[in-house]
């Protein structure tokens, strides 16, 4: 099997090298031929012996922590969609139906993704990164599950171009480029992904046409909540309880809904090192030490004032997609800071931001992608800060 | 004895530690000098091919400083001088007679060392080429006659792997030991021995010996390293450092008057026939030291020094200067199918992204990459890894943008070029190469 592979691979080379009729598309080769065999390159000089990681194991491994949350938003999406037109709720069709729109709009995402990658690869003549892989997965993932696939082509466009490659590439980038791919959609054609109301795709039977309905999510019920009443009711009322919350099994953006199973990759990314704890546990010091002031006005009051904080502090964690962000996104080591002391400002700065457009900002219910982008933009300026604190301590050598 | 222990480094368990038995080498038919693995030396020849030399004739010279000179490290006839390009030159290999003949040199005798003026006694390790023995930190260029340092720094240990145990080569040498370090006294008020690995070696010490022992992961004995974590003071930084086993060859030289060729190296790594300690001597030929080549391991690497930090030689070569370790590991030069997403239970790393994680056996490690070069995503493994507290990555990108005040800032010289963040780097970047390079660009235009 892997003779057959490599005799392939022997064969094809050729047109690939330089002075080969494909020579341009070298760097798709050499990406696809390195994920079948890891290169035979040994090490120049000192030091003579490596790690064993390298950075397709890394970013590998942020895919594998993606899966959990992957395949349960395939699971839900057609589970929703189904509910709503009253089909079949066996697994299997829901199955089915769940990856007849997700993986159309992964195809999309990771085909013309890796356009854009290769065509830059090719003219900077440089091997394609891993990275792409995360941000090609991430952005569907993101999308609500009615998205165009036109828009999801256009959004990865505008990821990878203008988030990553124009600063020259994964590792330069000061976005994350999943988050500026979803960011545009989310400015450029608001009547398909508004965040307060949320879409869920319905099959007419018979008819084959596909259309949405939507719903108001749980985070848009929240400036609803008038004085003397409960949000917990309200969302209580509207189908939102906690354990629903946590488990995802809700309408919403097609793989983001689960706090449960983002819970599962950050424990596999913390365990395998790839993504950083603190960024993760800062994000939820943040929320909670912004909600939980906000709720005790709110409750010192009667419940009279600050009804925007009424809802209980622990759910603001599971609600909307502040798990899926902080685990995956925030975790983003390109595009976060370096630090350890600025991971901790970065996470909480994040949970706190993200519980701050929440309450405080009606135009946007949901509020963790705009706070990671901003922050992403702070993250050298903490950086700075902080190197420049530690290098104070430092006994002189020049 | 308080203790320093490190815990940032990584102690990798690599297969192949050298045994601490001495197994005595045939005497060699030659010997030979490599002044190309002499960091920041400009060698000028002073002698030809076809010419008679003793042990201790200067087979060639500083440009920098005449007076610092290298000796010959065998008697018989300069068989052959190897240039490279740019004339450097690569080696100078020397035939030995049967009966070697030894230069004299005018050593002042144990009762005239406390009354010998400083300078004289400088003056005579110059002439009988132990000088060189000394460097200094942080550029680890040879130490400079005419100052005199902060403070020295003897290296009992040194924990990259492998080389030479001092439980080995202080055996039965505690007195030359202990007459190499009177004259390191006169040398410098402060005299310190960073002793690493088995503590029982500090009761074989001189009793009135400064010693400071450093325990944990790799690279406790490193001198960069262990200076870092004493100094108080910028003053301290041009601190001078000196192997444990130099140490003794300045008392074997006081003693007998003459160039010490006596030698205790190791071969290690997982391709040596038998991991051990050897007694040989200076200059050795490699083929010798791996027990007349690796005929049956045509992928072997040949590392002189430790696995961090060596040069990669071949079997023709000879073993150099400082270096008392000959490692021979697997080139891994192979393809290794879907590596990327293997479980990895036998594959080393300082990640926890392998199942090797449970595991506390040595891994039999090889030369390969383990991956391609990428653009650093800023991971931080170097700077978690980094036993002076540098932050590589960005101190990396410092240098490639030319901020040099900045890296300087950032702590550069401090880099004790253990080599442990090129090994950590996912993204597989020659951090060390970079910043010894900025070290010596630096250094040449302070200098």
């Amino acid at each position: 099997m892997m003779k057959v592979l490599k005799g392939l691979f022997n064969t094809t080379r050729p047109h690939f090298e330089s002075g080969g009729r494909l020579e341009k598309l070298h760097p798709l080769f050499d990406a696809i031929e390195t994920v079948a065999f890891t290169p035979a390159l040994t090490t120049r000089s000192d030091a003579h012996v490596r790690d064993s990681l390298d950075l397709k194991r890394y970013m590998t491994f942020v895919i594998i922590a993606l899966m959990p949350p992957f395949f349960f938003g395939i699971y839900n999406t057609g589970y929703q969609s189904h509910l709503a037109s009253g089909l079949n709720l066996g697994f299997v069709p829901v199955m089915m139906q769940g990856a007849w729109v997700v993986l159309p709009m992964l195809m999309v995402s990771y085909a013309v993704g890796l356009f854009w990658e290769v065509l830059f690869a090719s003219i900077r003549k440089h091997n394609i990164s891993e990275g792409f892989l995360v941000t090609g997965l991430l952005f569907p993932m993101t999308l609500p599950p009615t998205t165009p696939l036109w828009q999801v082509a256009v959004g990865i466009s505008f990821g990878v171009v203008i988030g990553k490659e124009i600063f020259g590439g994964t590792g330069r980038n000061i976005l994350n480029p999943a988050l500026t791919a979803r960011a545009f959609i989310f400015f450029a054609y608001p009547a398909n992904m508004s965040g307060d109301r949320v879409w869920t795709l319905v099959e007419q039977s018979g008819q084959q046409a596909v259309d949405a309905v939507t719903a108001a999510t749980p985070l848009a019920l929240l400036p609803l909540v008038t004085a003397g009443e409960s949000a917990s009711r309200i969302l209580g009322d509207a189908g939102y309880t906690f354990q629903r919350l946590f488990i995802g099994n809700i309408p919403g953006s097609v793989c983001e809904t689960s706090a449960l199973m983002c819970l599962l990759g950050a424990v596999f990314l913390v365990l395998t090192g790839v993504g950083n704890y603190r960024n993760m546990l800062g994000g939820v010091f943040g929320m909670l030490a912004v909600a939980y002031p906000g709720y005790l006005i709110y409750l010192s009051s009667g419940g009279q004032s600050a009804t925007m904080f009424s809802v209980h502090p622990v759910w603001h964690l599971v609600m909307g997609s502040f798990a899926f962000g902080i685990v995956y996104m925030a975790t983003d080591p390109v595009s976060g800071p370096g630090m350890n002391l600025s991971r901790w400002i970065y996470g909480f700065a994040i949970g706190a931001l993200t519980v701050m457009i929440r309450v405080f900002n009606p135009a946007y219910p949901e509020g963790v992608m705009l706070a990671i982008l901003f922050m992403n933009l702070f993250a050298p300026l903490i950086d700075h800060f902080v190197i420049k604190a530690r290098l104070r301590t430092r006994v002189p050598n020049v | 004895m308080n203790a320093i222990h490190l815990k940032k480094g990584f102690s990798i368990r690599i297969a192949g530690a050298p045994e601490r038995h001495l197994h005595r080498l045939n005497t060699p038919d030659h010997v030979g000098m490599v002044p190309e693995q002499i960091p920041f030396v400009k060698p000028r020849l002073l002698v030809e091919e076809g010419d008679s030399v003793s042990i201790g004739t200067p087979l060639f010279e500083d440009k920098r400083n005449t007076r610092i000179r290298f000796l010959s490290p065998g008697g018989g006839r300069v068989k052959r001088i190897v240039f490279g390009p740019r004339r450097i030159i690569r080696q100078i290999v020397i035939a030995l007679d049967k009966d070697e003949p030894c230069e004299a040199f005018d050593v002042p005798t144990v009762e005239q060392l406390d009354a010998i003026p400083r300078q004289a006694l400088v003056d005579t390790l110059l002439a009988g080429g132990m000088w060189p023995f000394f460097k200094t930190l942080p550029f680890m260029d040879l130490a400079d006659p005419d100052t005199v340092p902060p403070s020295i720094i003897v290296r009992l240990g040194n924990d990259e792997p492998f080389g030479p145990d001092p439980v080995v080569y202080l055996k039965e040498q505690e007195d030359r030991f202990g007459l190499g370090m009177d004259l390191l006294n006169k040398l410098c008020d402060r005299v310190v021995v960073n002793l690493t690995g088995d503590e029982s070696i500090g009761s074989a010490l001189p009793d009135q010996a400064v010693i400071q022992r450093y325990t944990g992961c790799y690279p406790a004995g490193n001198p960069s390293v262990q200076l870092y974590r004493i100094r108080t003071g910028s003053e301290q930084n041009r601190a001078w450092f000196i192997d444990g086993q130099d140490v003794i060859l300045m008392g074997d030289f006081l003693r007998t008057g003459r160039y010490p060729v006596q030698r205790i190296m190791t071969v290690g790594g997982s391709l040596a026939p038998t991991a051990e300690h050897v007694s040989t001597r200076a200059g050795v030929p490699l083929r010798l030291m791996c027990n007349g080549g690796l005929a049956g391991e045509p992928a072997a690497r040949t590392i002189v020094g430790g696995v961090f930090t060596g040069f990669a030689g071949s079997p023709d070569g000879f073993m150099g200067f400082y270096q008392n370790a000959l490692n021979l590991l697997d080139d891994g030069d192979r393809e290794e199918p879907f590596g990327f997403i293997r479980p990895g239970a036998n594959k080393p790393s300082y990640s926890t992204a392998f199942l090797s994680a449970f595991r506390r056996k040595p891994f039999p490690m090889d030369c390969g990459q383990h991956g391609e070069v990428r653009a650093c995503v800023n991971c931080g493994t170097c700077a978690r890894i980094c036993p002076v507290d540098i932050l590589p990555q960005f101190t990396m990108k410092c240098l490639v943008a030319d901020e040099v005040e900045e890296a300087l800032a950032h702590g550069l010289l401090d880099c004790a070029e253990c080599g442990l963040c090129t090994y950590a780097c996912p993204s597989k970047i020659q951090l060390r190469e970079v910043f010894q390079a900025a070290k010596a660009q630096y250094y040449k235009e302070i200098s």
